[in-house]
């Protein structure tokens, strides 16, 4: 009887184990398989979200406008934009024929509900902030004249409108049909106009999406998120794989066919291999070390300014990204248009003065405690040799090693007294400036609270002239080198290795991968 | 014919142990490089006449910081098996020789600390105990205490019932001093033979905490998170994970046989020849 | 025997309610904030403070223990902060993936320690004794992730004959699952089989010292027999006790094996959600573990009798 007991309980377990999991997959013509290095928080568009989400929800939905190549900003869904005098309504014309994943044709009904939809609070749209009056511009109406027209009334004209509408982070505002909200008003899955369709989501596992037949592309050729798009895959799966090693061995053995990012470190095992090809290009995210200037010790200029001058930051940038990062000691990246000569001119390590800086500001050798983390390698490379080059003046830096969680919320806090931390992209200088720039007393994550400083920024965001605003931002240069809030480093390079059965793979300023007009051999 | 094993474990276990001792004593005076100076111009080079054992990523010696590795490493396993065995032996003690409400409570503890793996364990504790060794050596012998407080209340409900306890509780001796004089010394055993295996686990989680990301901190080396940290390089750096995979290999490999040895010497009845 | 299983069964009660307050408390005490991690550096505070309102974390934590034991005694784990996902069917979904690899791998790695022991033990101090109990103790020191970092460079990028990344269930495709499953099990089965190999080993030399075992060589039964009906079934008790430790322990989340592998399993789950600082997941994950553990625990204690006839007979 136990003999029997014991054997019926593990057959329950068995049974239980194998009952659990269910679905059967048909087996693809041509799968393209990628990485991402998180799991997708949602598949509804802009709410939760971050850059994996954003890149896979791109592919299902369209908005009205979306970026171009080069960051600016041309029509989607819609055939033609007419803008009033004013500035204040903009007229979006559809473009005919196009249908969602359901067959259902695109008409304004539905980019109506869309809108509607998100600027509901309930649905928790990450840009609503933007037009509910605090932001770029409040929308005062939609209305829909005709079955193919969509009208947009503003408070207030705003060159940023159309942008923000077509931000990735804002889910592009992809139009969908209501159908993809469930009776319930519970989000369902997304039922757009993009190349892709929803497939399966296991959590933790893969997103696959389908190719959508029905696809109706623009004529013109592929440009950014926008212009002619075609799904030549029948299916793409996303591979979760957040261990960036696990990652470059799936590429080396076949098991994805793009990686995208490769992290600095990898880089060396792709060397030499004739099947793997590399393509990298610069980002416009910044590395820096944050300096906490309300600090006792810190506080004091010149011992800031010692420890900028004992940071050899060519070397710097080279050590961490074996040779493919750009140094820079402007908070203007490298490939923006406004990286001058004033922002060029990175100064090479001056040990002697900063030594002498040192001596006169009384420095014994307190030690400063500098934070990293492990989960972003670069940060933590740049942390050790800041560390070893700072040792060369005579400044003590002890590491303190947090996992990534815990550094952010001594970030938000400003309890630190110094950082290796990365800024992500801003694609204007006036918003990659305002990310560190800020009352202090208001929000203590801000590192830089300096009111002149501040003035130069506002200017910098009101003024049109670029020739105006260049000069903004070289003083704003000047200054925040004489002061020493944080120490610029480099700006990274994004490196995308492709195995050579795939064709048309292209990257571009944002690290958004896009899979349409992709080919695998 | 025979062989004779258990002489030839403890012979090989004494080198191991005795060249890891002798590679820690000799780490506090010198070592060949400094174990965290950086040298740019020479990362990643394989070994040769002037760095042994290569360079890392940084261009540092990898055979200095093997040896200030051991140094650190045999240290956090030393410190959370005196921490687990400490603690452990004092509330298996009161477990056993108690009894009762006091055994219980323990018990349930115990219980609910097993039933974390340990290494899961380490992992939440780290998290908020922070990086460093102090933080390790607390996680970890947490993680290991219940064990040991197992063995003892088990060794201790079993020797408590014998004749001379309750002989020296006759003559007129307090319970306190009667735990202490009699009923620990016959425990002992068994908690070295744990210790031992201890010793090892600690070593293996820390690795393994490393390679998750919540190890000691680096630049302080460990065999752990050198090991964890070779891995983006380790098709074409192979060196940068082979030393200290070796080196951990070999100091469990020593500190295995050396238990074994224990145990033949502590209870001659599990071997017999 | 079923008035001991209800007394066992409570008798876990105080041990899970202690289990559930230590996993609330411990997560709480975590320094870091989910919404925080979720919005990076480009945080907005008001809607931060939304994400917050919306996730009941701006209660206080008492009321936010009171709420989420409440729940869970009701079977209702709660969602994932950040992606929504409701705890128990994706723990259960997870603890599919570990424990179809955990027990396959503990399965071979008791069928190789059985007989690596027994025969160490039969040949106790013979060449034969020194060769296994080398190789067991070899296999014992080395750490698990090296071992599989190890293989999979040689069979998954070198030679290439096995897959490096993933996991496919086995109801989806079971060759394909299995091929996927070599690398990961065989990992886990040699570090595993060491440490089994010598516990049959050391029960094995016991046994043998017994007076029946003489009793039942001098009545002149063949050794093979001696060993397989006298030998095995005594020895193999402390070992089962050891196999059921070690599977509570792996199903716990082989983390390590499977951040090697990318393996979407329970271990990597509880460690991505700590990261991630989502709390209902990983309040879900540590209890649905030391569930698992205790549960493990009492199976064993059930099927001891039938390896120890010695317990039987009481």
């Amino acid at each position: 009887m136990k003999l029997q007991s014991c054997a019926q309980s593990f057959l329950v377990a068995l049974s239980l184990l194998f009952s659990i999991e269910g679905g059967a997959a048909a087996h693809a013509e041509t799968m393209l398989k990628a990485r991402i290095n998180s799991d997708i928080l949602s598949t509804d568009p802009g709410t939760k979200r971050d850059e994996n989400t954003d890149g896979v929800v791109l592919h299902m939905v369209e908005g009205l406008v979306a970026f171009r190549e080069d960051t600016s900003v041309g029509p989607l869904l819609a055939k033609s934009i007419v803008v009033s005098d004013d500035g204040l309504t903009y007229t979006f014309t559809l473009r005919d024929g196009v249908h969602f994943h359901n067959g259902a044709l695109l008409t304004s009904k539905e980019v109506l509900w869309s809108l509607n939809r998100y600027l509901d609070p309930e649905t928790h749209w990450r840009c609503l902030p933007e037009f509910d009056g605090n932001g770029v511009a409040k929308i005062l109406s939609v209305t829909a004249p005709d079955a193919m027209t969509v009208r947009i009334k503003l408070d207030t004209p705003s060159p940023l409108f159309l942008t923000t509408l077509a931000r990735q982070d804002c889910g592009g505002t992809g139009i969908m049909h209501p159908d993809s909200v469930k009776p319930d008003g519970s989000w369902d899955k997304p039922i757009g106009t993009g190349p892709f369709k929803f497939g399966i989501w296991k959590t933790g596992d893969y997103i696959e999406l389908d190719a959508f037949n029905d696809y109706a592309s623009r004529d013109e050729p592929m440009d950014g998120n926008t212009g002619g798009k075609k799904a030549e895959v029948d299916k793409v799966r996303f591979l979760v794989i957040p261990d960036s090693s696990a990652a470059r061995a799936a590429l080396l053995s076949g098991a994805i066919d793009v990686l995208n990012g490769v992290t600095p470190s990898e880089l060396a095992a792709f060397k030499g291999r004739d099947d793997v090809t590399l393509d990298k290009h610069a980002l416009m995210d910044i590395y820096a070390i944050l300096l906490q200037t309300k600090d006792p010790l810190l506080q004091d200029v010149r011992i800031r300014q010692a420890l900028a001058l004992s940071i050899d930051r060519a070397a710097l940038a080279d050590a961490v990204s074996m040779g493919i990062a750009a140094a820079n000691t402007s908070a203007v990246p490298v490939s923006s248009p406004f990286y001058g000569p004033v922002e060029k001119s990175v100064a090479p390590a001056d040990i002697a003065a900063a030594r002498k800086l040192l001596k006169e500001a009384g420095y014994k050798g307190e030690p400063i405690k500098l934070i990293a983390n492990k989960r972003y390698p670069q940060m933590f490379d740049a942390a050790i040799l800041v560390q070893a080059m700072a040792q060369q003046a005579g400044i003590k830096i002890d590491l303190e090693v947090l996992d990534w969680a815990t550094e952010l919320d001594r970030y938000s806090d400003g309890s630190y007294q110094a950082m290796s931390f990365s800024y992500s992209a801003r694609l204007d200088p006036s918003l990659s400036f305002g990310a560190f720039m800020g009352d202090k007393a208001l929000q203590p994550r801000k590192v830089w609270d300096d009111p002149e400083a501040l003035e130069l920024l506002r200017q910098s965001m009101t003024t049109q002239d670029k020739a105006e605003r260049q000069a903004l931002f070289d003083a704003l240069h000047a200054k925040m080198l004489q002061q020493v809030p944080l120490i610029v480093l480099y700006n990274p390079a994004h490196v995308i290795a492709t195995r050579n059965n795939v064709e048309g793979f292209r990257g571009w300023p944002t690290v958004q991968q896009r899979f349409w007009n992709v080919k695998i051999r | 014919m025979k062989t004779s094993l258990p002489q030839t474990n403890t012979f090989l276990g004494s080198l191991l142990i005795g060249g890891l001792l002798l590679l820690i004593a000799l780490s506090f005076f010198w070592t060949p490089y400094d174990p965290l100076g950086l040298d740019l111009a020479s990362r990643l080079k394989p070994p040769s006449i002037e760095h042994w054992a290569g360079t890392d990523e940084f261009g540092r010696d990898v055979f200095s910081r093997a040896m200030t590795g051991a140094r650190i490493s045999a240290l956090i396993s030393s410190f959370t098996v005196i921490i687990a065995v400490i603690f452990g032996t004092t509330l298996g003690l009161l477990a056993g020789y108690l009894r009762g409400w006091t055994d219980r409570a323990l018990m349930t503890l115990t219980d609910a600390l097993l039933s974390f793996p340990g290494v899961l364990l380490a992992l939440g504790l780290m998290v908020v105990l922070g990086a460093s060794q102090f933080g390790l050596v607390v996680a970890l012998g947490l993680a290991y205490m219940p064990a040991v407080i197992r063995v003892v209340r088990s060794a201790v409900l079993s020797i408590r019932e014998k004749e001379f306890i309750e002989a020296s509780l006759v003559i007129g001796n307090s319970e306190f001093y009667t735990m202490l004089r009699h009923v620990l010394p016959n425990a002992i055993a068994p908690i070295a033979v744990l210790a031992t295996s201890m010793f090892g686990w600690a070593l293996l989680s820390e690795s393994a905490l490393s390679f998750l990301g919540l190890g000691v901190s680096p630049p302080t080396p460990t065999w752990g998170n050198m090991l964890a940290s070779s891995r983006p390089y380790m098709e074409t750096a192979i060196w940068l994970g082979i030393v200290p995979g070796i080196c951990i290999t070999a100091t469990l490999l020593g500190v295995n046989l050396l238990g074994d040895s224990l145990r033949d010497y502590l209870d001659p009845r599990t071997n017999g020849s | 025997m079923l008035a001991y299983l209800i007394r066992r069964l409570v008798l876990t009660v105080p041990t899970f309610v202690l289990v559930a307050i230590a996993v609330f408390t411990l997560v709480r005490l975590i320094p870091g904030d989910p919404v925080q991690v979720m919005l990076g550096d480009a945080v907005d505070p008001s809607l931060a403070e939304l994400y917050r309102t919306q996730l009941g974390l701006d209660q206080s934590v008492p009321v936010q223990f009171f709420y989420w034991l409440s729940h869970v005694a009701e079977g209702d784990f709660g969602h994932s902060i950040s992606n929504g996902v409701a705890v128990l069917p994706l723990i259960l979904q997870r603890f599919t993936v570990s424990a179809s690899i955990v027990l396959v791998a503990v399965i071979l790695a008791t069928m190789i320690a059985v007989p690596a022991g027994l025969t160490a033990a039969w040949k106790q101090n013979r060449s034969l004794d020194t060769g296994i109990v080398s190789m067991a103790t070899i296999l014992l020191s080395i750490p698990s992730f090296w071992l599989g970092l190890l293989l999979l460079i040689v069979f998954g990028l070198n030679l290439g004959w096995l897959p490096v990344v993933g996991y496919i269930s086995m109801r989806e495709n079971l060759g394909q699952a299995l091929l996927y499953m070599i690398l990961p099990v065989l990992t886990l089965t040699l570090t595993e089989s060491g440490i089994l190999t010598r516990m049959m080993r050391a029960s094995s030399i016991e046994v043998l010292r017994l007076e029946y075992v003489t009793h039942a060589r001098a009545k002149g039964l063949a050794e093979s027999k001696v060993l397989m009906r006298h030998v095995l079934p005594n020895a193999f008790a402390p070992t089962w006790t050891m196999i059921g430790l070690i599977m509570g322990h792996l199903l716990g989340g082989i983390a390590v094996i499977e951040t090697v592998f990318t393996i979407p399993g329970l271990g990597r789950l509880l460690v991505d959600s700590i990261y991630a600082r989502d709390y209902p997941v990983v309040q879900g994950c540590l209890l649905f573990t030391a569930a698992i553990y205790m549960v493990i625990n009492l199976i064993v204690d059930f099927c001891y009798p039938l390896f120890d006839p010695r317990v039987l007979a009481e």
